[in-house]
């Protein structure tokens, strides 16, 4: 069977699923009416926008509009609003900002954060920002000291007249009676001060002396602690608990059930920690108790071979080609389901006082945050006060909340502020994963080297599916549970019957220049939950595309580097940055006994090519080091570009070493850090990062060093030890 | 009741002996530096110093430290200073989400304390412990050995100020 994916392109329009991110383009988020900012004005200070307060002895508050879970993006966003305004960066204030839509994702038009979209959707808004505000400092100046603009300048936070310095909070008074321009003409990029510089983290002592603050830390007068007990298979409903015995615990308050399952309620975490282990649950039989990974897998190869999957993409004649190539090549790839496991565990602190509510937890969407408390405690969004917080990690993970559900509705039930916390084994055993994939791929190469046909098809779950499920109800607070069952149901009957969601085959045909394309898919969904996990597609459609752009090079008997600068001509820029790690993969001379691996990959609109030097003994994988060539547009602070670049390349020597989910009778197996294995600093490689120099607006650095990662380790150990790994981990035999 | 020092004070405490260090200093103390990552003794995030060595204090009854030195990362500097090791986290922009890093600095200061010019392979061994899920390991291990660098005048600073 095979279905015309006529829609794609208009689903992609009209609701608009951002690889990484989040649903998008929900105009009814914005009917409301904006509220007054969420600022809390200190004494003669001076707001001349959603992001900034300037106070009289020249303080300036930053509000960053995005969640700052480790990207960076604190550092990089009041990078950009500080050079338009003239204000150091490292001199402000930083403040997570409360729920208002001013602090929209312009790229995606709600209050949330993933995509790796930040820097490149607030580029232009907080620099015009920052020189509207700096314009009206100006004026203000001008009236006050009776000096004309053009006699003046500006110095980090000051106004220069000659000599003379006068700090930017001494005109705030008169700044607050003036009209702010809207469109003061921003610098050019030759002019950047700040943009560019190298410089530290605008929160990196906060974070290394134990003072920043995340929200497991949060401690209000009263504070309850609550653990969940949930069901070991997802979607498993309660069917008895008896809370009788663990009632005379110590400590313990409270013995509720929930939506999520039994919460336990004590004086201090380790009390309901005990509690909650001492208690016996039974949990009804769902499908998906009959599901292990084996059978998981073998459904995949059953839906590509009997051919159930639906056509996403359809260029030229892939069929017609295959006769005339020199070389026609196919293999399947697997990658497993895996965790985010940010090393701060979900939590949220929930503290209901009469028609009013607060919530202190780091989410990747404040907004989601407040619509959740809303929904479950009764009360209205705009009474609902949301305290963002440092993440401690997310990586996709900080964007399903279901633990502010259940802070919110143990903080119901009981009255009292509630401190939820999850333990590590239910961060990996009641989570949500990255969707296990088989990717099948076919593609013929010409004599002359050129990719002719790529032929690829993707068998796994769809996340969009539980985004929907997971997003409406937050982003909808007002509405019913009815209405949002009927629209969920809807969203996803249409998800099902349009073939997929583009970001699970993202990157698995877009790099190369071959002029017939064909991409199927198969959706299968075992009711394991699923979310964006970091680089989301990407993450296994480049294992499977740079595996196979490897072997093709092989079988041509073509160098790696050469048979991909051949073959993507219509992508300059992944081409540049193939030919920049090609010219010093010429440089390099591995010891005896190592290897060279090379991948290159595009994603989040940003360019990566990657070699890993890596040596095989007694069956065990070593990567020593890695070059990465990135193409990011201006990199704002080169070196969070530099540290994004590094951190990703290890989470992906995770997933290429160590990760693996194995689920059995529908429960996931991993439990704790020692079955599933984090890469630790004995196996982390040296990195070098070379950033190509771009005068192009900034582009994603979170997920894009990534995908390339797990190929270039997987072609160096076919070089080390001629053996083809086409599963992650990757596992010699 | 349980009483030992922590951070150079006389604490004492009435929690079950059985409640993990850990919980005592984040909810009875309130010192909150000091993370949860894995409740095992397996990621390191909750490292302080016992009498001067790094402990996973997840999984340490608080009745094993009754008369003993706790330190936290709220204590390894004298007030208004940094600790060499957090001077260069700075400098090498360590942190990326910063949750790991109390821990990563705890058992980095236990091994200076012992060995104040480590080799890299040293560090690697001392710090393998810890997990960092953002992946800073190589800005961990170069601002552990920049740090050592500084540890003698440190040193012998803060003997200089105990004398007076």
């Amino acid at each position: 069977m095979q279905i015309e994916n006529v829609s794609r392109r208009r689903f992609l329009k009209s609701t608009a699923v951002v690889g990484g991110g989040v649903v998008i383009g929900f105009s009814m988020v914005g009917c409301s009416s904006p509220g007054p900012l969420p600022i809390e004005l200190a004494e003669g200070g001076f707001v001349p926008n959603a992001f900034l307060q300037l106070l009289p002895d020249n303080t300036l508050r930053f509000y960053t509009p995005r969640d700052e879970m480790g990207q960076g993006v604190t550092t990089g966003l009041s990078t950009l609003i500080g050079e338009e305004f003239d204000f150091d960066p490292l001199d402000m204030e930083i403040r997570f900002a409360g729920v208002h839509e001013d602090y929209n994702n312009p790229g995606m038009g709600v209050q949330a954060t993933g995509g790796s979209n930040a820097t490149h959707a607030h580029y232009e808004q907080l620099r015009q920002v920052g020189a509207n505000a700096r314009a009206l400092i100006l004026a203000a100046a001008e009236q006050d000291l009776a000096i004309a603009q053009d006699q003046m300048s500006t110095d980090n936070g000051e106004i220069r007249v000659g000599s003379e310095r006068y700090p930017y909070g001494q005109f705030v008074r008169t700044a607050a009676t003036l009209n702010p321009p809207s469109e003061a003409p921003l610098k050019h990029q030759s002019a950047f001060r700040y943009i560019g510089r190298e410089s530290t983290r605008v929160d990196a002592l906060a974070k290394s002396n134990g003072t920043a603050v995340y929200g497991i830390d949060i401690d209000v007068p009263g504070m309850h602690h609550a653990v969940v007990k949930r069901s070991p298979v997802a979607g498993a409903e309660l069917q008895s608990f008896d809370a009788e015995p663990i009632k005379a615990m110590a400590g313990v308050t409270d013995v509720i059930e929930i939506g999520s399952g039994v919460a336990v309620v004590a004086e201090r975490y380790w009390q309901a920690k005990m509690a909650a282990d001492a208690l016996d649950v039974n949990w009804t039989s769902v499908p998906l108790s009959k599901v292990n990974s084996e059978t998981i897998r073998l459904d995949y190869e059953v839906a590509l071979t009997s051919d159930e999957a639906l056509v996403a993409e359809d260029e030229g004649d892939v069929d017609a080609q295959w006769d005339s190539a020199e070389h026609v090549l196919e293999a399947d790839y697997w990658t497993p389901f895996l965790s985010h496991a940010p090393m701060e565990p979900m939590n949220a602190v929930v503290r209901i006082q009469g028609d009013e509510a607060e919530v202190w937890s780091g989410t990747q969407g404040p907004v989601a945050a407040q619509g959740l408390v809303a929904r479950f405690s009764g009360i209205d969004p705009e009474r609902v006060k949301v305290h963002q917080t440092y993440l401690g990690g997310a990586f996709g993970r900080r964007g399903t909340l279901t633990h502010i559900i259940e802070a919110t509705q143990v903080a119901v039930a009981t009255g009292k502020p509630i401190h939820l916390l999850w333990s590590r084994e239910d961060d990996l055993k009641h989570g949500l994963y990255r969707p296990a994939s088989l990717v099948r791929l076919k593609a013929g190469v010409s004599a002359a080297g050129k990719i002719i046909a790529w032929d690829a098809a993707r068998a796994g779950g769809n996340i969009s599916e539980d985004t929907i499920k997971n997003m409406m109800p937050a982003l909808f607070p007002g509405l019913g549970d009815g209405l949002i069952d009927w629209t969920v149901g809807l969203a996803q009957g249409a998800l099902k019957g349009w073939v997929t969601d583009p970001s699970s085959i993202e990157g698995l045909f877009e790099d190369y220049d071959q002029a017939h394309t064909r991409v199927k898919h198969a959706t299968i969904n075992h009711g394991i939950p699923l979310t964006f996990w970091r680089s989301v597609g990407h993450s296994y459609t480049a294992f499977a595309k740079e595996s196979m752009i490897d072997e093709l090079a092989l079988a041509l008997n073509q160098d790696p580097v050469a048979f991909r600068l051949d073959n993507t001509k219509n992508n300059p820029r992944l081409q540049n940055v193939i030919r920049v790690a090609g010219d010093a993969l010429q440089g390099l001379q591995p010891k005896e006994g190592r290897y060279l691996g090379f991948a290159a990959h595009h994603s989040f609109l940003t360019d990566v090519a990657q070699i890993a030097e890596v040596s095989v003994q007694g069956g065990q994988i070593q990567v020593h080091k890695v070059l990465c060539v990135v193409d990011c547009g201006i990199a704002v602070n080169p070196d969070i570009v530099r540290a994004q670049m590094e951190g990703a390349i290890m989470f992906g020597l995770t997933a290429a070493l160590h990760g693996e989910h194995r689920i059995q009778d529908g429960e996931v197996m991993e439990s704790n850090f020692d079955n599933y294995p984090i890469l630790r600093m004995k196996e982390a490689p040296s990195v070098d990062v070379v950033i190509i120099p771009s005068t192009d607006k900034p582009t994603g650095v979170g997920e894009p060093g990534l995908p390339p990662i797990a190929p270039a380790v997987a072609n160096a150990v076919y070089r080390a030890t001629g053996q083809r790994l086409r599963s992650l981990p990757l596992r010699l035999a | 009741m349980i009483e030992f020092r922590l951070n150079g004070e006389v604490v004492s405490t009435v929690e079950d002996p059985n409640t993990p260090l850990l919980w005592v200093i984040r909810d009875t103390f309130k010192l909150k530096g000091s993370k949860f990552g894995c409740g095992a003794g397996l990621c390191g995030a909750c490292t302080m110093h016992v009498d001067g060595v790094a402990i996973r204090t997840c999984v340490l009854p608080v009745a094993a430290v009754a008369d003993k030195n706790v330190t936290t990362i709220e204590g390894l500097a004298d007030a208004g200073d940094l600790h060499p090791l957090q001077k260069a986290w700075v400098a090498h922009s360590v942190p990326q989400c910063g949750y790991c890093q109390s821990g990563q600095i705890m058992s980095a200061a236990a091994l200076l304390e012992n060995n104040p010019s480590p080799s890299a392979a040293e560090v690697e061994s001392a710090l393998s412990g810890n997990i960092c899920r953002c992946g800073c390991y190589p800005r961990i291990k170069q601002a552990v050995l920049a740090a050592s660098d500084a540890m003698p005048q440190f040193q012998n600073a803060l003997s200089t100020r105990q004398e007076v």
